[in-house]
């Protein structure tokens, strides 16, 4: 394969996760700004496990995972209360925080004569794991594809689930919700936790991929992208978050004729679906009359 | 038994409900009524939990619900439908009643209401391509399906005929768990003359005590 078009689909692919991740929070019914921060730091950490302790990424994926997970938990937790836009400027100011605090976090060790750990605005360079076992592009290609299709699988096995449906009457009327006896918190809390450990997961496959990252790279930006691709998409299925990744890295910023102007292209895009296609492309309506037409089972 | 104690609701410097006791045993029937603005809808949000009293208690036998969130007034037993009708647009109408219907008792009590009420060719469809009569009936199934200790109509005559109000009455009296408490909150008094034992009418920052069993 094409080293650049290698390079192009695994970049779709790490994006994808954070768009998924944001598609989460999404269909709670809240806008989440900071998912990059939940991005971040699955990529630190993952960094960490495989370059500082020298573990196996297995590993280092699961604790970029987790520790995703559980520092998003803690912000739901913190913002039990807000919803609407002052959830939306909390996640945001909680990424800046993070990236800002990164900026003066040094911890580096000198491991086979390379400086190895975060080391300030500088980021952590060296995560060489993929060197030193010889991953080609494609190689990583083929990991970060099959565990993208994992996470696909389980959310379209969620889909039609208990806990899915109950969400999304959580975040489409939070009134009727209560008043059938589900408990908004609680399933607000579930899927910022679960957005919190694909963003993680998603972010150690970006550290991999990339063997340096720094506090840069997760700036406000990202996560409004992984936002906009999840809105552009539409919130009817996880495919949608997909559909918006591939029509702005995939087409956009991939082609070069148009690379130049992918962000009024992109802009542009955004404000026509927010006129005529408010819920996105795939929207929560449009999958259930596909879902009506060609369902097999009618409940 | 279900009872509000000395209840008062404020809005900003307007008393909207002064001093109102209700007190619920299983299987009373009561309607309210009144002039609009009297606090009728207040007292529903109050008595579900939506809104939090000033003043006052809410128990439901021994256990105080005061300032619990409404969900877990739901899930103790207290059931509401809205003056609108309440259903989600991105889903069908069966999928919507499926997720209310949490164990197989509730599933086996929605199936069998669904039957006498002739709403089955209705479950694919959306909110919006139902008519109004059905959804009444669906909103109500939803309730009833609970089996809750005390379930709250608010004003479910809106934008009903004669006829179907008739129609929407008798499915409400036949399926209607005899140990489950009623109150509907009505204009029509044909319709609670139907349903209710008792009609009370409430008027502006009057104490009232409400209920059918006079204790």
């Amino acid at each position: 394969m094409d080293l650049y078009l290698a390079s192009v689909l695994t970049n779709m692919t790490l994006i994808a996760f954070l768009a998924l991740s944001a598609y989460l929070v999404l269909v709670v019914g809240e806008v989440s700004f900071g998912q990059q921060a939940f991005f971040c730091i699955g990529a630190y950490l993952t960094a960490s496990v495989t370059a500082l302790a020298g573990a196996h990424i297995v590993w280092g994926l699961l604790a970029g995972m987790l520790a995703g997970a559980v520092c998003a938990l803690l912000l739901g937790f913190l913002t039990i209360r807000l919803s609407g836009l002052y959830f939306a400027i909390s996640t945001l100011c909680f990424a800046e925080l993070l990236r800002f605090s990164l900026l003066h976090i040094r911890f580096t060790q000198l491991i086979d004569g390379r400086e190895i750990g975060p080391d300030g605005p500088e980021g952590f360079s060296n995560i060489r794991w993929i060197f030193e076992h010889n991953y080609a592009v494609t190689d990583f290609l083929l990991l970060a594809a099959t565990c993208l299709l994992i996470l696909l699988v389980l959310l379209f096995g969620l889909q039609r689930s208990h806990l899915m449906l109950a969400a999304r009457m959580v975040g489409n009327d939070p009134v009727l919700a209560q008043s059938q006896g589900f408990n908004p918190h609680r399933y607000r809390l579930v899927f910022i936790a679960l957005s919190g450990a694909v963003a993680g997961f998603g972010g150690g496959l970006f550290a991999l991929f990339n063997t340096h990252i720094e506090p840069a790279m997760f700036g406000v930006m990202l996560g409004v992208h992984g936002l906009a691709y999840s809105i552009i998409g539409g919130l009817g299925t996880p495919l949608g978050p997909l559909l918006g990744v591939m029509l702005d890295i995939g087409l956009l910023e991939s082609i070069r004729q148009l690379a130049a102007y992918r962000m009024i292209l992109f802009g542009g895009l955004v404000a026509l679906l927010l006129v005529f296609r408010p819920e996105g492309i795939a929207s929560p309506r449009l999958v259930a009359r596909l879902r009506r037409r060609w369902g097999r089972r009618r409940v | 038994m279900f009872s509000l104690q000395g209840v008062s609701k404020s809005f900003g410097g307007v008393e909207v409900l002064k001093d109102i006791s209700l007190t619920l045993h299983p299987g009373e029937r009561l309607g309210i009524t009144g002039a609009n603005g009297v606090g009728k809808s207040t007292l529903i949000n109050i008595a579900t939990g939506f809104l939090t009293p000033d003043v006052g208690h809410i128990k439901l036998r021994e256990r105080t619900l005061t300032h619990r969130p409404a969900w877990a007034f739901a899930q103790a037993g207290i059931r509401r439908t809205f003056q609108t009708t309440r259903f989600l647009a991105t889903s069908t109408l069966g999928e919507q009643l499926l997720l209310v219907a949490r164990t197989p008792e509730c599933r086996a009590r929605l199936d069998a209401l669904l039957q006498s009420s002739g709403l089955q060719s209705s479950l694919p469809l959306f909110a919006d391509e139902i008519p109004l009569p059905m959804l009444r009936k669906a909103e109500v199934i939803r309730g009833l399906a609970a089996q809750p200790e005390v379930l709250f109509l608010d004003e479910p005559s809106a934008g009903l005929t004669v006829d179907e109000l008739h129609e929407f009455g008798g499915f409400l009296q036949q399926h209607l768990h005899r140990k489950t408490a009623l109150v509907v909150v009505e204009h029509r008094l044909d319709f609670m003359t139907m349903v209710t034992d008792l009609v009370v009418e409430m008027h502006l920052n009057q104490g009232l005590q409400l209920g059918v069993g006079g204790c």
